[in-house]
């Protein structure tokens, strides 16, 4: 039976109204998120309010199901990333096929197995979890692959003849501080898309690009640091890993000697020197930002990362669109981990096919 | 120091002194170190003990400027071949005098102690005018100068520009160091060899009874990485040498100090463990605390570098350590980078990818 985008649609429509259902009765799906992501209990819960795409324009899911394709079969590798990421996952494997296997995460698979449950209690039968999936066994279709670069590498590698791969790696995003942004406002915002999911997804923000001079980047690290202690008042930090904790300390000491960092309870701000190289601060709260005299400057700046940006989120969308890679996602600041379910949150492929 | 470690004298003060001395000269001159001092609770003031001395993170090198003098008196930048995200580090010296004497010291100790004449000393890298800001080209050629024979530079640097490695040159030395039954010295770094053997493939390349060869540095996506143990016996085999005679030496662009296998000279030290001058020492401490770990445990290096009189004179590595032997007179194993964290997530698996693909 041939499958019509509208019958893609409206599968993918099932899929959401599953999400929905499941969020409706998400007592024992928190408790259990909690204890394998790590992170707090507020800051599951924020995601869970705010941050699953349930609500996607016909327009969005049309270039949603034209951008996955239309495949035999489709298998979905997860990885523990951020956790809500499974919805869009499966929306493209479904999006792409009737036939759907997904393999979640080891360590982070409560989403992804109450997610496909709810599908199938709503009649969609054409989903299903296998836990033990094996790559090299997939004899046709399609794998979609999520996670570490060498996870992709390596499945590509296993992977049969003829069965297409499609990865979906590491990345990350970046802020962009207009000359003329309102610096309160764009720390609030900012906040927001650094707090959900403590920065473990690839849409996170790691850097702050202010287009002015160090002082005004220093004025926006200060409205940060405060957006951040109070926001972590509310939504806790998760627990730190003991490498990321070394990690962060390395990132505070390597910025206290360079110029200045604003270390919160649950967050630090590095401002860089003028001129200096990017570098790239650790996950769980901690935010680079450094002075740019010009877009050009900024340009500069972000050339030895450029290949990792999936986001750019700004105040100013034409200067985003001037800063970001081809494929990068633009938003406005607040909104960089809210992307809407129009394909996958990484569009490096899609550009290098 | 050196002095007196070439004259197998007593050091002619304490480590420990001198090393908190330094601290205190460079917190007086660094205004980023006294305030990473201060963040640490550390006052340099009191300091007593080498190991309380706060380190310089790696990083800042690549950050910022880490020296105690003004930039107008720079007489050599070492940079360093890459980073995560493609940046340089910089280690600005205003006299390489201090590198070279202690370079040059340990060097002849691990490397060439035996050697009763100038020696044929060949470097599988680019000549000093191709590279003149890697600390490991100058170091290199600071050792052809010091314990080498007279040769031409093409016959003494044996990659040239173009990083094409010069097999006849090679070849042509080794046939006279035959011939004369000279002992030879060769360095280079791991990559570099990995594509000798590569280019050599199942022939060998016998050098002199009693040569030796030292190799250093990681691969940083140079040639295909080869753990250190089959690298070692592939050269042991293509050079026809006892493994004993591959030295591996340890050393980065943000010291002024190399620490070497003892292999070559002393019969009871295992492969694989580095030994220290005596103007600098490796703390394994705990990753997040940065507190030394018990000995024996592994930590991440924190090295108290007193030829870092102009920069730092503690750095803190990525590199795992463990001591071993005894407590005052043992050695370090060389574990190679930190582990990432096992629950990463895709906006933390860049760092690799960018460890990866950095210049």
């Amino acid at each position: 039976m041939v499958r019509t985008a509208a019958d893609r649609i409206a599968d993918v429509r099932r899929l959401l109204l599953a999400a929905r259902t499941l969020l409706e009765q998400r007592a024992e799906l928190v408790q259990a998120i909690v204890d394998s992501t790590g992170l707090s209990t507020e800051g599951v819960e924020l995601a869970l309010e705010r941050y699953v795409e349930l609500e996607a324009t016909d327009e969005e899911l049309s270039r949603l199901v034209a951008c996955a394709g239309d495949v035999s079969r489709v298998a979905v590798v997860l990885s523990a990333n951020v956790f809500v990421g499974a919805l869009r996952a499966l929306a493209l494997g479904r999006a792409a096929s009737d036939d759907v296997v997904v393999r979640p995460s080891r360590r982070d698979p409560a989403f992804a197995r109450a997610l496909v449950g709810a599908a199938n209690a709503l009649g969609d039968t054409h989903l299903r979890i296998d836990e033990q999936l094996d790559v090299a066994g997939v004899e046709a279709g399609e794998i979609h692959v999520y996670g570490r670069d060498e996870t992709i590498v390596d499945v590509r590698a296993r992977a049969r003849a003829g069965v297409h791969v499609r990865g979906h790696g590491s990345g990350m995003g970046i802020a962009l501080v207009s000359a003329a942004a309102d610096l309160s406002h764009a720390a609030r915002a900012l906040a927001d898309d650094v707090v959900v999911f403590d920065q473990r997804g690839c849409l996170s923000p790691r850097i702050a690009l202010v287009i002015g001079d160090e002082p005004r980047a220093a004025a926006l690290g200060d409205a940060l640091h405060a957006e951040l202690e109070r926001l972590g008042a509310t939504v806790p930090r998760g627990d730190v890993p003991k490498d990321e904790r070394a990690a962060s300390g390395r990132y505070v000491a390597t910025m206290t000697y360079a110029c200045r960092v604003l270390v919160g309870s649950q967050h630090a701000i590095g401002i860089a020197p003028p001129g200096a190289p990017l570098v790239l601060p650790p996950p769980y709260r901690h935010v680079h930002v450094a002075a740019c005299a010009s877009l050009a400057d900024g340009q500069r700046l972000l050339a030895p990362v450029a290949s990792a940006v999936v986001s750019v989120g700004s105040d100013d969308l034409d200067a985003a669109r001037a800063l970001a890679p081809p494929w990068a996602r633009l938003s406005a600041l607040g909104w960089m981990q809210r992307p809407p379910l129009d394909g996958p949150v990484d569009g490096r492929e899609a550009k290098l096919r | 120091m050196v002095a007196a470690f070439l004259a197998s004298s007593p050091a002619p003060e304490p480590f420990d002194v001198l090393a908190c001395d330094l601290a205190r000269y460079q917190a007086a001159r660094i205004l980023g170190y006294a305030r990473l001092c201060r963040a640490r609770g550390i006052d340099v003031a009191t300091v007593t003990n080498a190991v309380d001395v706060p380190p310089v993170p790696t990083d800042a090198f690549k950050m910022t400027r880490v020296a105690t003098f003004p930039p107008e008196e720079t007489r050599i930048t070492f940079r360093t071949s890459g980073t995560t995200i493609g940046t340089r580090g910089e280690h600005a010296m205003r006299d390489v005098a201090t590198y070279d004497a202690a370079a040059v010291a340990f060097g002849r100790h691990w490397l060439a102690r035996d050697f009763g004449k100038p020696a044929p000393v060949v470097v599988l890298g680019p000549p000093p005018s191709h590279s003149a800001d890697s600390s490991l080209v100058h170091m290199c050629e600071a050792f052809v100068r010091a314990f080498g024979a007279p040769a031409p530079a093409e016959s003494t640097y044996l990659v040239d520009g173009d990083g094409v490695l010069d097999l006849a040159a090679f070849d042509e030395r080794v046939a006279i160091a035959l011939a004369r039954a000279e002992p030879m010295l060769v360095l280079g770094t791991s990559f570099a060899f990995v594509h000798f053997v590569d280019a050599v493939g199942k022939a060998s390349f016998d050098l002199p009874h009693g040569s030796r060869v030292m190799q250093t540095g990681g691969y940083k996506g140079r040639s295909r990485e080869v753990p250190p143990a089959v690298l070692r016996a592939d050269l042991a085999r293509v050079f026809a040498l006892d493994e004993r005679a591959i030295v591996g030496e340890y050393g980065m662009t943000e010291l002024s100090s190399q620490f070497y296998e003892r292999t070559l000279f002393d019969e009871a030290s295992p492969l694989g463990v580095y030994a220290e001058p005596p103007w600098a020492r490796v703390v394994p401490v705990d990753p997040d605390t940065l507190v030394a770990v018990p000995h024996g445990s592994v930590g991440i290096a924190k090295i108290i570098d007193l030829m870092n009189v102009d920069s730092a004179v503690a750095v803190l590595t990525q590199d795992q350590v463990r001591r071993v032997g005894p407590v005052n007179s043992g050695g370090f194993e060389l574990l190679g980078r930190a582990p990432g964290a096992p629950a990463r997530g895709c906006s933390i698996a860049i760092d690799e990818l960018l460890g990866r693909t950095g210049g």
